[in-house]
């Protein structure tokens, strides 16, 4: 059986990979327990999503 | 605060439309720009002078083509993009060797994380980091951080978040696996959220005034 419980480690790559692709079911299961409980991946995830929209506006792409 | 195009780390979008005035002069002064993302995205003045060129050759041949409605500015990032990819399959090998390198020499910053895989400092809070988003200073760091990432992760990152190409795309520019490509962005997203967070977020910038 899969592991429902994952490391902040292993927690930081889904939260790329989830910037570049749809995670799978299983992936997205454990992510979302564990940023339940981790602040600290939950405010990296956050992080991602504020560098994406930044580096659109510095390259001159429109918000989205 | 007026806002001029040609200084480093202004984002395009906050600058006047230039959509009044003479369009050739226009694409003119949009030069230091374009040859601004070309370097970013790129990583090689050569290479980035090459696309920048026939990037403004194209602009000014193709501008009886030249849709108003879409902006003039947007419109020649968009020629500029088009070049930069016809750069990247010219330098293919050169792109590819430098992505292996990386791949086998970089490092995965498990220095973050205990054994156990739990992080070992927490990160510091953004507080509401959009307000840097209307900061010219902020864009200076952020292109300061893109400038200090290995080329093969500044790359990778500027073709998925900036040039909005899907991973298969950017595995085939760039000749790695899938998994590589996944490895790179992680390094490049890391690294780039380190920089921001120890240059700009703990320090003084988004708190002094601009």
């Amino acid at each position: 059986m899969a592991r429902i419980f994952i490391s902040c480690r292993h927690a930081h790559r889904l939260i790329s990979g989830e910037c570049d692709h749809a995670l799978r079911w299983h992936q997205r299961v454990v992510l979302r327990l564990h940023l339940l409980g981790c602040d600290a991946c939950s405010t990296v995830r956050r992080n991602f999503a504020f560098l994406s929209r930044a580096t659109r506006r510095l390259g001159g792409n429109s918000d989205s | 605060m007026s806002m001029s195009l040609d200084q480093p780390g202004i984002p395009l979008a906050s600058a006047a439309a230039g959509a009044a005035g003479d369009p050739l002069q226009r694409i003119g002064e949009l030069q230091p720009t374009l040859l601004r993302l070309a370097r970013l995205q790129l990583r090689n003045a050569a290479w980035a002078e090459d696309a920048v060129s026939e990037t403004l050759v194209a602009a000014v041949e193709g501008l009886a083509r030249f849709d108003r409605r879409s902006g003039l500015d947007t419109w020649v990032v968009g020629i500029l993009k088009h070049k930069i990819i016809d750069q990247f399959r010219r330098a293919g090998r050169e792109v590819s060797l430098d992505a292996q390198q990386e791949l086998s020499d970089g490092e995965d910053l498990d220095d973050l994380f205990q054994a156990d895989g739990h992080r070992v400092t927490q990160p510091v809070p953004w507080g509401d980091p959009e307000g840097s988003l209307n900061r010219v200073e902020f864009f200076a760091v952020l292109q300061t951080c893109l400038d200090d990432l290995p080329a093969p992760l500044a790359r990778a990152f500027l073709l998925r978040e900036w040039m909005d190409f899907d991973t298969a795309e950017i595995c085939k520019e760039m000749q790695v696996t899938s998994s590589n490509c996944f490895v790179m962005l992680y390094r490049a997203r890391m690294r780039l959220r380190e920089c921001l967070e120890s240059r700009w977020f703990a320090s003084d910038g988004p708190h002094s005034n601009g």
